[in-house]
């Protein structure tokens, strides 16, 4: 097993997370990333971790909310805690492409 | 002509019609002043959690019902990790290993014959913010953040732009009808992407996918569909190669964008949501979200012709989702249908488009409803008179027949007295009588404009008409 990761496995990590890392930083990450993907490698050794996935600490399912309405924030609270707004709108530097999600 | 076979697969967001949003409880809505819709949870803020609202699971249930899909017992939720402002926990709550539906289809009828188009699955998630480009900045709007959507994605089994049209319409037509959303593509409650790639024969591998996103209308996906396929075949005919791609549906181009090349997969390093343990969704809630499933437009279809209404009235009819719940209470009765049809799509629409009012709004109950039907299949009411008293039946509640007498309709249904004023006019005006034994068809319009003006107009006009040319004999 390689005792550690290459530099462009580092820096897509650094992309996929917004941040730049100097070439210093890349060869430390290259092995400490590698440790820690290890250390999580040794859950995949646990006997039975396929039989049923396990998504939450605890075993009860559950327990859905009615759709009735509850409280909401004022949107002159909401805007006061973004650096810039316009109107109600919260504003950011204009962003290019589309959004992943949705 | 093309010899490219096409190959498209469709996906579609749909909002769905509950009171708050997924996660949270404040309210879903649309149009209201900007990030006025939101709680901690929609915002993101550290510390909160989501918690599951029974609403969606309820719609999204009868969704895969209604799709004809599987409905998976046991689910989870998944957390789709990306950066982007739209987006505030940096990760958007989905489903991607367990959707809630799957294996389903659609029926579309095209060319006569019915086809299914299959849906792969359909799952459960949280929308965005809604972003809005201004020059250099860009403007959030967090009342659709955690608004509930149901995704659902069909199988790549679509070979033409129509075929995509005709499945669109139809999703639309179920989600509509069953409640599920209002649907409105201009107001983003329903959103389509397609996914489209050509290749020369049956037995090639698919061509390079090309996504084309949020187009903003049905038939703006067929153009897209359309463009895209010609700029693919241009490509591939000039010997040229291209990548996956994301492209757009520009609307003033009428044309296909690039948007983005996928130079690797997306990266959304997918895991189980820990903090939405798993849903179980038991066989009596299926049971229980299936009774309140109305008649479907299909079914509506089938029965409307029965009756014999025409084609053409029966689909405007399923297309008028108030008109015909309205007409669905005649279903079971007595009375003539296909008239019952004319009626509601004509005079009644008329006033119903110049009111702005939904037939339920307006005073014709059922009774008086059938009482009009009958006045006019026996030609009591002639369309004429109706037209003068339309406003008044939609308007007040009296019966039909004290309408007519109140506003001095009348009609000379008296065989003898139609048969009296005929003969007068027969034996007045020979010249026309002549005309018309000599195979003049306008001299019976004449003779019969004459009976009408002899009658102020309130002889039955049809049986008139068989008394006049029987008299002619």
């Amino acid at each position: 097993m390689e005792d550690k990761l290459t530099k462009e496995e580092v820096l897509h990590v650094a992309k996929l997370a917004r941040i730049d890392i100097t070439e210093e930083e890349i060869e430390k990450y290259q092995v400490e990333l590698k440790q820690l993907l290890n250390e999580v490698e040794k859950i995949n050794e646990v006997k039975g971790y396929d039989d049923e996935i396990l998504i939450a600490p605890w075993s009860d399912n559950t327990t859905l909310r009615s759709d009735s309405e509850g409280e909401m924030l004022d949107p002159k609270k909401v805007i006061e805690n973004a650096p810039k707004h316009s109107g109600n709108y919260i504003e950011v530097p204009v962003v290019i492409g589309e959004s992943e999600g949705a | 002509m093309s010899n490219y076979i096409p190959t498209i697969g469709v996906e579609v967001h749909v909002e769905l019609k509950t009171k708050t949003k997924i996660f949270s409880n404040s309210k879903n809505g649309y149009g209201q002043m900007a990030n006025s819709l939101t709680n901690v949870i929609d915002l993101g803020y550290p510390g909160t959690l989501p918690t599951l609202n029974e609403e969606v699971v309820n719609l999204a249930i009868k969704a895969a019902t209604v799709l004809n899909c599987k409905i998976r017992k046991q689910m989870h939720f998944d957390r789709k990790n990306y950066f982007y402002p739209d987006n505030p926990k940096n990760y958007q709550i989905t489903q991607f290993q367990t959707p809630i539906g799957y294996d389903g289809y659609v029926e579309i009828e095209l060319n006569n014959q019915k086809k299914k188009i299959y849906i792969e699955e359909m799952h459960i998630e949280e929308d965005t913010c809604k972003s809005t480009h201004r020059g250099t900045k860009t403007l959030l709007d967090f009342n659709r953040a955690g608004v509930p959507l149901i995704e659902i994605v069909t199988k790549p089994c679509m070979s033409s732009k129509k075929e995509a049209v005709l499945y669109l319409e139809k999703l639309k037509e179920l989600l509509f009808y069953s409640d599920i959303s209002d649907c409105k593509m201009e107001e983003g409650s329903m959103r389509a992407d397609a996914n489209v790639s050509i290749r020369k024969n049956e037995s090639d591998p698919f061509g390079t996918k090309v996504e084309i996103k949020n187009i903003g209308s049905i038939s703006n996906v067929g153009l897209s569909i359309e463009k895209e396929i010609k700029r693919q075949e241009k490509l591939y005919n000039n010997n040229e190669t291209f990548k996956e791609q994301t492209r757009r549906f520009d609307d003033k181009l009428e044309d296909t964008v690039l948007m983005r090349v996928k130079e690797t997969g997306n990266d959304y390093r997918y895991f189980p949501e820990p903090d939405i343990p798993f849903v179980v969704i038991t066989d009596e809630m299926i049971e229980e979200v299936k009774k309140t499933i109305p008649m479907l437009p299909d079914e509506r279809r089938e029965k409307y012709k029965e009756l014999g209404v025409s084609d053409i009235n029966t689909n405007k009819l399923v297309q008028n989702r108030s008109l015909s719940d309205y007409f669905n209470q005649l279903l079971d009765k007595n009375t003539n249908h296909k008239i019952a049809s004319n009626l509601l799509l004509g005079d009644i629409s008329q006033y119903l488009n110049k009111t702005e009012k939904e037939i339920f709004d307006t005073t014709l109950t059922i009774p008086r409803f059938l009482e009009l039907i009958s006045l006019m299949e026996d030609n009591t009411l002639t369309s004429k008179n109706l037209k003068e008293i339309i406003d008044i039946v939609l308007e007040s509640n009296k019966t039909i027949k004290e309408i007519m007498k109140d506003e001095n309709i009348e009609n000379i249904t008296d065989d003898n007295a139609i048969r009296e004023v005929i003969k007068q006019i027969i034996s007045n005006n020979q010249e026309s009588v002549e005309d018309y034994k000599n195979g003049h068809d306008r001299a019976i319009k004449y003779l019969m404009g004459q009976v009408m003006k002899e009658t102020k107009g309130k002889a039955n006009p049809k049986m008139a008409m068989d008394i006049l040319i029987e008299e002619l004999q």
